[in-house]
């Protein structure tokens, strides 16, 4: 027998008992509907963790920390330690060769803060304006900039092999560097000491900055802090190009970029002048404090991040905030499905019922079959590809109905108000408060269910292959059936 | 001629509550190829699972049945089932239409489980049901259609796949006298036509008197067993047709009434069918 035939028959047999079919299948679709949509809240709440954790840092990213952080752990009075026993790892540049060659990594750079220099930026007439501290100086791989991330407002990239001319040094500004700088002729207490972006005058104009970081010269100067006779040694300052604002790197707004080559060096000539007075910490330059490490892709990082823990280091990165985040989502997804799932069960049940009542009916039919040579896994297979329909059909329509209460959740703020304004205008005095509304968007999006294609196909392969399941054990009894039932006089 | 359906020692009991009721009895019988057999008993004396047996619908508690070489009281349900679709047909008392499909589709049916082509197999089944002088009612529903219409379709039904034996148990038990010799005339003409064995319980003697061989059944055991000369039965034949004689559209006149608006029954197919009756029943 044909398995189109079969298909067709089972076909028929349905639209026969059309109202019983129905209500079957109805039992299905709300089945298939409460699931999809319970699991669609759970990736949309998942997808707008994503979006929040992304506007808090970057999750491609891992942060390697430097220091004797070596682990070793005592088990049983053997030793285990995650490095070679003796030394701790060093988050040196031959580490950092090694992250780079890592697989699934982009870039690597090691990351300097200057708050360790002392020193400051001056600018216009006898270095009235300034940034007294040099808090603002980052140290970063200018190779490994355009792959983090980062990007250029105007301008263009530091270059290590360019030339910038002697005792210069090419630095990115952020687009409010300018605002760091302070009036050194005013007083500490004065408000006009310092401005800040936005600012304006009485009239309403906006204020600049004291300095124009574009155009006027600029001078780093670093300082032993001798108040008497400092020796100061000093640098000029180019500025090559204005970086974009990056919302999780605060320092692209306001700070100054430095090669990371020239960054060490002036750390060692702050060694050098601070040394004089040998009351100095003086900064490690055998070790990086911290590296950034950037992976391709997020499903990669915590490979990544293993790899580099093995070496010795530990390491920070969102992911780790985001597992978190999406176990949570997790387990009330599956609280959720598990209520949902319930009500496809109660369908399951009502398609067997369904079945067994059909073959119930058709206890004739199927000993006449038998009679004509029907074979025994044909009216197996007719029985199960009915039952298998139902499922089919009520996942068809619960994925369809799904989809319109998804657009409903997703836009219940648009849709309440539309029904408040149509209430309003019928003279109906309605108060609903919206607020809740408003809040339960979590964060970022206000998506609150989102349908992926591959969930309608699963949901659809599940209520399929739920239909057949609930009809194998009718199926079986109508295989029983003796082909006397054909013959039997009423 | 070698014997196409033979039993050795057939028995067959059955448990009534707590009783044993033993329905057939060490049953030996012989049916030769191309034969028309009517099996005859009162009843409950044991034909009807006599049949059975035969046609492998039960299982007998003892002995053999076998259609050609095969043991078909030996075979498992599949094995059965593949049997069937290559070798037999079947004729039932109540039609046992399927109430869903038209008669084309119900005449169809064995074909499909044979996994015919549905064009194909539909083409064949029209081609029964013209035959059967029914060609105008090809779609309709089994419900739309008199008794004798709706056991001509089970007649064509049993015949369309061409099978070396065909059992039926009282087909013309639900018909009237006249429908019932119509009914009887064309399986007797066809049967005829095709070489087919044809098995066919009653417990109408005029109808058993047509017969190549008649095998009486009592208390579960063979009481006779007797091939008729060709003189007998052709008398019987003709007594029995008599009555019919130029009237062999099944149905009647209604039948014809209904047919004529979508196709006048071709005259001249009718008159070919009748000519053929000619082979074996002498007018």
């Amino acid at each position: 027998m044909k398995i189109s035939d079969q298909v067709a028959l089972a076909a028929k047999n349905l639209s026969r008992r059309k109202g019983r079919t129905a209500l079957t299948v109805i039992g299905v679709v709300v089945g298939t509907c409460a699931v999809i949509v319970m699991i669609s809240l759970g990736i949309a709440q998942n997808k707008s963790y994503d979006e929040m954790l992304a506007s808090w840092g970057d999750l491609t990213q891992i942060q390697v920390y430097g220091g004797s952080m070596g682990v070793s752990v005592s088990i049983g009075g053997t030793t285990v330690s995650s490095s070679s026993s003796e030394a701790p790892p060093k988050l040196n540049d031959e580490m950092v060769e090694t992250f780079k060659a890592m697989d699934h990594v982009i870039a690597v750079t090691p990351y300097y803060e200057g708050y360790n220099l002392q020193g400051r930026i001056s600018a216009g007439m006898n270095e009235r304006y300034q940034i007294t501290g040099l808090y603002d100086l980052y140290g970063i791989d200018p190779a490994a900039m355009e792959p983090m991330g980062f990007e250029l407002a105007d301008g263009e990239w530091l270059s290590d092999s360019a030339n910038y001319g002697k005792d210069t040094l090419p630095v990115l500004v952020g687009t409010t560097s300018g605002y760091n700088f302070q009036d050194t002729r005013r007083s500490y207490t004065s408000t006009k000491r310092q401005r800040w972006a936005g600012q304006t005058d009485a009239s309403g104009k906006e204020l600049p900055p004291f300095v124009d970081v574009n155009k006027d010269d600029m001078t780093l100067t670093l300082t032993d802090g001798d108040p008497d006779a400092p020796k100061e040694k000093t640098w000029k300052l180019k500025v090559v190009g204005t970086m974009a604002v990056n919302e999780k790197y605060y320092w692209t707004q306001s700070g100054i970029v430095l090669r990371l080559k020239d960054m060490k060096m002036l750390i060692e000539e702050n060694n050098h002048l601070l040394n004089k007075n040998n009351n100095y910490y003086e900064t490690d330059l055998t070790e990086y404090q911290n590296v950034y490490v950037k992976v391709d892709d997020m499903d990669n990082v915590d490979e990544v991040g293993e790899a580099i823990k093995a070496y010795g280091f530990s390491t920070y990165s969102m992911s780790d905030t985001r597992e978190e985040m999406q176990k949570q989502v997790g387990r009330n997804q599956m609280m959720l499905g598990g209520l949902a799932a319930i009500s496809l069960f109660v369908a399951a049940l009502n398609i067997a019922n369904t079945m067994t009542m059909a073959i119930y009916e058709r206890t004739r039919e199927i000993g006449v079959m038998k009679v004509l040579g029907c074979e025994l896994k044909n009216i197996r297979r007719m029985f199960l590809i009915e039952s298998g329909f139902i499922g089919f059909i009520g996942g068809v329509a619960g994925a369809l109905l799904s989809w319109g209460v998804s657009f409903i959740l997703n836009n219940l703020l648009v849709i309440a108000s539309g029904v408040m304004m149509l209430l309003q205008s019928l003279g109906v005095q309605a108060n609903l408060d919206l607020s809740f509304l408003m809040n339960s968007g979590m964060g970022t999006g206000s998506t609150m269910s989102i349908i992926p294609l591959w969930l309608v196909g699963v949901a659809l392969v599940f209520a399929t292959v739920i239909g057949i399941l609930s009809g194998i054990a009718p199926a079986n009894r109508a295989v029983r059936i003796s082909a006397l039932e054909a013959i039997r006089h009423e | 001629m070698a014997a196409i359906i033979r039993t050795v020692k057939l028995r067959k009991v059955y448990a009534v509550g707590k009783e044993r009721v033993v329905a057939l009895n060490d049953v030996d019988i012989n049916i030769e190829k191309g034969e028309f057999c009517c099996i005859v008993g009162q009843s409950g004396s044991g034909k009807s699972t006599l049949l059975n047996q035969l046609a492998g619908l039960e299982k007998p508690t003892r002995g053999q049945v076998f259609i050609g070489k095969h043991e078909i009281s030996a075979m498992n349900e599949d094995q059965l089932a593949h049997f069937r679709q290559a070798h037999l047909g079947f004729i039932f008392q109540s039609y046992n239409l399927l109430p869903s499909m038209t008669a084309a589709e119900n005449v169809a049916l064995p074909l499909m489980f044979k996994g015919v082509p549905a064009k194909q197999r539909l083409a064949l089944a029209r081609k029964e049901l013209k035959n059967m002088g029914l060609g105008g009612r090809a779609n309709h529903l089994p419900t739309e259609m008199s008794g004798g219409q709706q056991q001509r379709v089970g007649i064509a039904r049993a015949f369309v796949s061409r099978p070396k034996v065909i059992f039926a148990d009282e087909p013309t038990g639900n018909l009237d006298s006249t429908t019932t010799r119509q009914v009887l005339y064309r399986i007797l003409e066809m049967s005829k036509q095709d070489g087919t064995t044809f098995v066919m319980v009653t417990h109408e003697p005029d109808l058993a008197a047509c017969a190549d061989r008649i095998i009486t059944i009592l208390d579960g055991q063979v009481q006779s067993n007797v091939v008729q000369s060709d003189e007998v039965k052709q008398k019987a034949r003709d007594e029995l047709f008599a009555t019919i004689r130029g009237n062999l559209e099944i149905g009647g006149a209604a039948a014809r009434e209904a047919d004529a608006p979508e196709k006048p029954p071709a005259p001249a197919g009718a008159e070919k069918a009748k000519d053929k009756k000619h082979v074996y029943v002498k007018q």
